[in-house]
C-alpha cells in the first residue's frame, strides 16, 4: 500500500458467493481500509453452491476471531459440532483404525522426540501402551467427550486443539449476513462475458447476463470448480494430480442421527473405490462416498453408500465430479483465485476451507494497492503464488501417504496406490521415517510433525530404528515419565464431559434434533 | 541392517574440530559412542578471531561450556551485532535482536516505513533495544521486559587460538581419544573410507569419518565435487591482522564497506581483529595492508593473507564421511559465519545421528537441510553485494526476497533461516532498499495509535539501554576485562 493518492480505491470484484466467495469478501472487509478498497460480490441464487468441507481443520476458530464471531453463535447458527480429529477405518488393512488428533503426542524429553522414547521402551520389553494412547485428543475423541483446552501450557488440556463439524450450506449465508453489514455489495445474476485490456491482458469488468457491466481494478475468481476467470478467461493451465490421487467423485447424503451419535471426530472409513465420510453436525450427520468412477459405477457407490449410514437418509444422494489438482498458478495479471478456481484436493484430511483460508491471509497481506495503475504487480502475483505452492504440495504428499502406505491386497485401487511411482518429496520423508522414526518437520505449510506421525504410525510403518540420542537416558526414568503422562490424560478424560452435554451447555441449536 | 556407528573418527583442526568433537562425544559419549580425534597442524595465527552468533550460546551450555569462564580465558568480548558502514548512504546496525514491536497486533517494520514517507526521522535502528545498547556502549541480556518486547540476543568475538583450545581441553576432559599428524593418508574402499593413516602412523578405522579439516577437505575433497559461488562474491582476496585494542572495548563489529572491498574491525579485551576483503585484480597484498590500515586507523601486525572462494559442496555428507564446516561450505568472509556454519553441521549430524553404517536415509536429509540452511545464509551476505552494486550477480531466491521486499515491506518466508525477518530488513533498508508499500491492513490503525506506538517503543528502548551495564564494567565484573 502507497500513501500517495489517498483519494483513490481499489475496487475489488469477487465472483461467486459460495464459502470461498463469502469468506474472502468478510476477511477484506474485515482487514481492509475501507476508504482505500471497496468490494462486490457476485452471485447468482440460480447457481448451487459445492459447499465444500462440513469438516474443518482448528484454524478456522483463528478466522472467525479475526472477524470478531461469537463461538457459541457461530456453531448454533451453522449446527456446528466439535471436532477433535479424524479417525481412519480399515485404511491400512480392514479391522485398523487410528485417530489423527489435533493435538500432540507425549512430550519432548532432553531434545529427543517422544516416539524414540516410545519405540525404546517398546524394544526393550517394557509395557508401554500403544502409541495413540499418549494423545489428549485422541483419548477424548475415543470417549466422546469435549472440553475447551486450557491455556496454562503446563496443563495437560494445553496440548490439544479442536475444529467444528458444521453445514457449511449455512456458514456461507451466515458471513454474507456479517460482510454486507459491514459494507461488502452484493450483485445479484450471472456473468456473461469478461472485458479485458487489449494491450495488458488484465480484466477491466464483467458483463452480466443483465446486460449490467461490473468494472473493477482486482478481481477473485471464486466460481468455483468452473474456474471462470482464471482457467476459463485467462487460460491458466490445470495441473493433473489423477494419477496421485484417482478419486474422481463423490456421492454425497445426509441422514438422521444414530450409530455412534455425536462424536467429537470425522471418520473416514476405507472402501473398495475410494472412502467413506461421517461428520456429525448437531441435527443429522453428513456422510459421503468418495471414489474413482474407473473402479465402480455410480450405482454401486450409491448402494455401498445408503448401506453404511447410521440413521435414514435425508434425501437422495448428490453426485459431484471432480479432479485432483490445481492451476499452475493462483494469481495471474489482476486475478486472484481462491478456494476450487485455484484447485482441488479431496477432503480426506478437511483441507478445503483451510486452503481458502491460507490463500485469504496471503492476499490480504498482497493485495494490490489502491490505484488501477498498480493492479497488476507480478512481484505481489509471484510471492503469492509461491506461498500457494508450499500450502498444496505439502497437502498432496500427506494426503497421497493415506493412500499409498495400505496393506489391503487383492484390491485393484489399493494395489495400485501402493504400487504407484510417488513425489520424490514425499519418498524422501516416508524413507526418512523407515530409517529411523523420524517424522518430517516444516515452518511453513500445513501438517506439523505429530500429524505426520499419527499417519504414518497409524498406517503401520514401523522405523527399524529410533534416535539413537533416546539412549542417552535413563530408561526408569523415562518410563516412569511416560506412564506418567498417560494417567494425566486419562484423568482429565475422566473429568470432562460427553460432547453432547458440553455443547447442550454451550451452543444448541434450537432446532436441533440430534439423539 | 547393519548397527549403528560406535566409532566416529574426525580429522580436521581449530574449532572446527574441536567443536564438532566435544559436540559428538557429550552428546552421544553416553550412549557409548567413541570419538578420535587425528589433529593437523592449525591454520590460526594471532589475528584470527570468531565471530560467533547467538545459537552458540545453547551449544555451549550443553557441551558445559560457561560464558564467564569462556570470556575471561579467551578475553573474549560480546557481540550485539555489526555497525555497517556503506561507502554512500548513512551507517546501520545489524543487530542480534528485534526491530520495534507490534502496533495493534501488527509487525512493526511497515509502520516504519509507512511513517517514513510521511516524515518520521528516526532510524530504524532506534526501535532497538539492542541496537541502541550497542551504540551507547552497554550491553544488553534478555529479561522478563525485554522478553515481552522481543528477541535481544547476543554473540562473541572469541580470540580464536584461546577459543580452539579451550574446546581442546574439554574435549579430552569429556574422553575424546586424541592424536596428531602432519599429514594424513586416506585408504578407501568401494566409495567409502576405510581407514585414515597419520604420517608414520598406524591405519585408524571407524564407522564415521568426519571431515572438519577446513578448506582443505582432506577426507570429502577427493570424492564430493562444489559448486562455485563466486559469481555472487567479488572479493578473492582475504587479510587478516591484529592491532591495539580499543580504549572501550565495543560490543559489536564494524564493517566498513568501500568500492569492491571492505574491512571489518572485531574487538577483544586486548586487541582489535581486522579483517580485509578484496580483489587481486584491483590491489596487491601490499596496497591491500595500507588500506586495512587507513581503514582501520590501527597500526597492524601478525598479518596473513590468504585467497577466498566460496563454495559449497554438492554433497556434504558423503559415503561414510561428513563434512564439516568449512570442508562443507566456505562462506565469504562477510559478518564471518564460520563458526555458524560449523554449529549447524554439528547440531543436524546429532539430530540425524545415523541408526546404521549405511545411513542412505540420513545421508539424504542431511544434504538436503544443510545446503538450505547454507544458501540462507549465502543469500544473506549476497545481499550486502547485490544491493550495492558491487555484484550484478544475486541467487534466484535473493531476487524473490528482494522484489517482494521492495513490493510490500515483507520477507518472503522461507525454510531454514538462520536470520530473522527483522535482520533482513534491517539490512535491506540499511542498504538504501526502501519498500514502495506496506500490507494495507496496516491503514486500518489510526495515525494517532501508530505514533503512540512509537512513542512507547522509544521509551521503552531508552529506559532499557540506561539501565543495562556497560560492556568494559560487565567484562570487569565476570573477571574478565582487567585492562579495561
Amino acid at each position: 500500500m502507497a500513501s500517495n493518492g489517498s483519494d483513490r480505491q481499489l475496487r475489488v470484484v469477487i465472483l461467486g458467493g459460495g464459502t470461498a466467495g463469502w469468506m474472502t469478501a468478510a476477511a477484506m472487509v474485515r482487514r481492509l481500509p475501507g476508504e482505500f478498497y471497496s468490494i462486490i460480490l457476485i452471485e447468482s441464487d440460480e447457481i448451487g453452491i459445492v459447499g465444500v468441507g462440513e469438516a474443518t481443520l482448528p484454524h478456522i476458530k483463528q478466522f472467525n476471531d479475526m472477524l470478531g464471531l461469537d463461538e457459541a453463535e457461530f456453531m448454533r447458527a451453522t449446527r456446528a459440532t466439535f471436532k477433535l480429529g479424524i479417525e481412519f477405518r480399515d485404511w491400512d488393512l480392514p479391522g485398523e483404525r487410528y485417530i489423527h488428533p489435533f493435538g500432540a503426542f507425549g512430550e519432548p524429553w532432553g531434545g529427543v522426540q517422544f516416539q524414540h522414547h516410545w519405540r525404546r521402551l517398546r524394544e526393550h520389553g517394557r509395557g508401554t501402551a500403544p502409541f495413540q494412547a499418549y494423545s489428549m485428543a485422541v483419548a477424548a475423541a475415543r470417549a466422546s467427550k469435549f472440553a475447551l483446552p486450557d491455556e496454562d501450557p503446563k496443563s495437560i488440556r494445553s496440548t490439544y486443539s479442536y475444529a467444528y463439524h458444521f453445514d457449511s450450506g449455512l456458514y456461507a449465508p451466515f458471513l454474507r449476513d456479517w460482510a454486507m453489514a459491514r459494507g461488502v455489495s452484493r450483485v445479484e445474476g450471472r456473468m456473461a462475458a469478461v472485458e479485458r485490456d487489449s494491450e495488458s491482458g488484465a480484466i477491466l469488468g464483467l458483463m452480466m447476463q443483465s446486460g449490467d457491466r461490473i468494472p473493477g481494478d482486482f478481481f477473485i475468481d471464486c466460481s468455483g470448480f468452473r474456474s471462470l476467470l482464471l482457467g476459463g478467461e485467462l487460460g491458466v493451465a490445470w495441473e493433473d494430480w489423477h494419477h496421485w490421487l484417482p478419486c474422481d467423485r463423490a456421492l454425497a447424503v445426509p441422514c438422521d442421527h444414530g450409530g455412534d451419535g455425536l462424536t467429537p471426530y470425522t471418520r473416514s472409513t476405507a472402501r473398495k473405490a475410494g472412502w467413506q465420510w461421517r461428520i456429525p453436525l448437531q441435527h443429522r450427520i453428513g456422510n459421503g462416498y468418495i471414489f474413482s468412477s474407473d473402479l465402480i459405477s455410480e450405482d454401486e457407490a450409491r448402494e455401498t453408500l445408503l448401506a453404511n449410514l447410521d440413521g435414514a437418509p435425508q434425501s437422495e444422494p448428490r453426485l459431484l465430479r471432480f479432479t485432483p489438482g490445481r492451476r499452475a498458478v493462483s494469481w495471474s495479471r489482476n486475478c486472484a483465485a481462491v478456494g476450487l478456481a485455484s484447485g482441488f484436493l479431496e477432503p480426506l484430511e478437511s483441507t478445503s476451507i483451510f486452503l481458502i483460508q491460507a490463500a485469504i491471509t496471503d492476499l490480504i497481506n498482497l493485495m494490490p494497492s489502491p490505484g488501477p495503475e498498480r493492479a497488476v504487480d507480478p512481484r505481489l502475483a509471484d510471492e503469492f503464488n509461491r506461498l500457494g505452492n508450499v500450502q498444496y504440495e505439502r497437502i498432496r504428499d500427506f494426503l497421497i501417504l493415506h493412500y499409498a502406505a495400505n496393506r489391503r491386497q487383492g484390491e485393484p485401487l489399493w494395489d495400485y496406490l501402493r504400487a504407484m511411482p510417488l513425489p520424490d518429496s514425499l519418498e524422501h520423508k516416508m524413507a526418512l521415517f523407515r530409517a529411523r522414526g523420524t517424522a518430517p518437520e516444516y515452518q511453513f505449510g500445513l501438517f506439523s510433525r505429530d500429524s505426520w506421525l499419527s499417519v504414518l504410525l497409524g498406517q503401520g510403518f514401523s522405523p527399524q530404528r529410533y534416535d539413537p540420542l533416546a539412549d542417552t537416558f535413563d530408561l526408569e526414568l523415562v518410563d516412569t515419565q511416560l506412564a506418567d503422562f498417560k494417567s494425566r490424560i486419562d484423568a482429565a478424560v475422566a473429568a470432562m464431559p460427553s460432547q453432547r452435554e458440553f455443547i447442550d451447555g454451550y451452543c444448541a441449536a434450537s432446532e436441533s434434533v440430534a439423539a | 541392517m547393519s548397527a549403528a556407528p560406535r566409532h566416529v573418527v574426525i580429522v580436521g583442526r581449530d574449532a572446527d574440530l574441536w567443536l564438532t568433537a566435544t559436540a559428538l562425544r557429550a552428546a552421544l559419549g553416553p550412549a557409548g559412542v567413541e570419538v578420535t580425534t587425528l589433529e593437523l597442524p592449525s591454520r590460526l595465527g594471532p589475528a584470527t578471531a570468531y565471530a560467533t552468533l547467538p545459537p552458540i550460546e545453547s551449544l555451549h551450555a550443553r557441551l558445559g561450556l560457561y560464558e564467564a569462564a569462556l570470556l575471561r580465558s579467551t578475553d573474549g568480548s560480546f557481540s550485539l551485532g555489526s555497525n555497517i558502514v556503506p561507502s554512500a548512504g548513512d551507517p546501520f546496525f545489524l543487530a542480534h535482536g528485534s526491530y520495534g514491536a507490534p502496533i495493534d497486533g501488527s509487525d512493526f517494520f511497515p509502520f516504519w516505513v509507512k511513517a517514513r514517507r510521511h516524515g518520521l526521522e528516526a532510524r530504524l535502528e532506534d526501535f532497538s533495544p539492542t541496537a541502541m545498547a550497542a551504540r551507547h556502549g552497554r550491553i544488553l541480556f534478555p529479561d522478563e521486559q525485554t522478553e515481552t518486547f522481543g528477541r535481544t540476543d547476543y554473540a562473541y568475538h572469541l580470540p580464536a587460538i584461546a577459543y580452539a583450545s579451550i574446546l581442546k581441553s574439554h574435549a579430552a576432559r569429556l574422553g575424546v581419544t586424541m592424536h596428531q599428524a602432519i599429514g594424513v593418508e586416506v585408504k578407501r574402499a568401494g566409495g567409502a573410507i576405510e581407514a585414515v593413516v597419520p604420517d608414520g602412523g598406524s591405519p585408524m578405522t571407524g564407522d564415521l569419518f568426519i571431515d572438519a579439516s577446513g578448506s582443505e577437505a582432506v577426507l570429502i575433497g577427493p570424492t564430493a565435487a562444489t559448486r562455485d559461488w563466486r559469481q555472487f562474491f567479488p572479493g578473492d582476496r582475504q587479510l587478516k591482522a591484529r592491532g591495539a585494542r580499543f580504549t572501550a572495548v565495543p560490543a559489536y563489529a564494524d564493517v566498513r564497506l568501500s568500492q569492491n572491498s571492505w574491512t571489518a574491525l572485531r574487538a577483544s579485551q586486548t586487541a582489535t581483529y581486522v579483517v580485509c576483503s578484496y580483489r587481486a585484480e584491483d590491489q596487491d597484498d601490499e596496497s591491500a595492508v595500507a588500506a586495512a590500515t587507513g581503514a582501520s586507523g590501527l597500526t597492524l601486525s601478525d598479518v596473513v593473507i590468504t585467497p577466498v572462494s566460496p563454495a559449497i559442496r554438492e554433497t556434504a555428507w558423503d559415503s561414510n564421511c561428513v563434512a564439516i564446516g568449512s570442508s562443507a561450505c566456505a562462506l565469504d568472509p562477510l559478518l564471518d559465519l564460520d563458526l555458524h556454519v560449523v554449529q549447524l553441521g554439528i547440531v543436524h549430524l546429532l539430530s540425524l545421528f545415523p541408526t546404521s553404517i549405511a545411513a542412505e536415509a540420513e545421508r539424504a536429509e542431511y544434504n538436503r537441510i544443510t545446503r538450505s540452511l547454507f544458501e540462507r545464509l549465502r543469500d544473506f551476505q549476497s545481499a550486502v553485494y547485490f544491493l550495492t552494486g558491487v555484484s550484478r550477480a544475486a541467487p534466484e531466491s535473493l531476487l524473490h526476497k528482494v522484489a517482494t521486499f521492495r513490493a510490500r515491506s515483507v520477507i518472503a518466508p522461507m525454510e531454514d533461516e538462520t536470520f530473522s525477518p527483522d535482520q533482513w530488513r534491517a539490512l535491506f533498508a540499511g542498504l538504501g532498499l526502501i519498500p514502495e508499500g506496506w500490507p494495507p491492513a496496516i491503514e486500518t490503525v489510526p495515525t494517532e495509535q501508530m505514533k503512540e506506538g512509537f512513542r512507547r517503543i522509544l521509551g521503552f528502548v531508552k529506559n532499557k539501554v540506561l539501565d543495562q551495564p556497560n560492556h568494559d564494567h560487565y567484562l570487569a565484573e565476570i573477571g574478565a576485562g582487567g585492562t579495561a
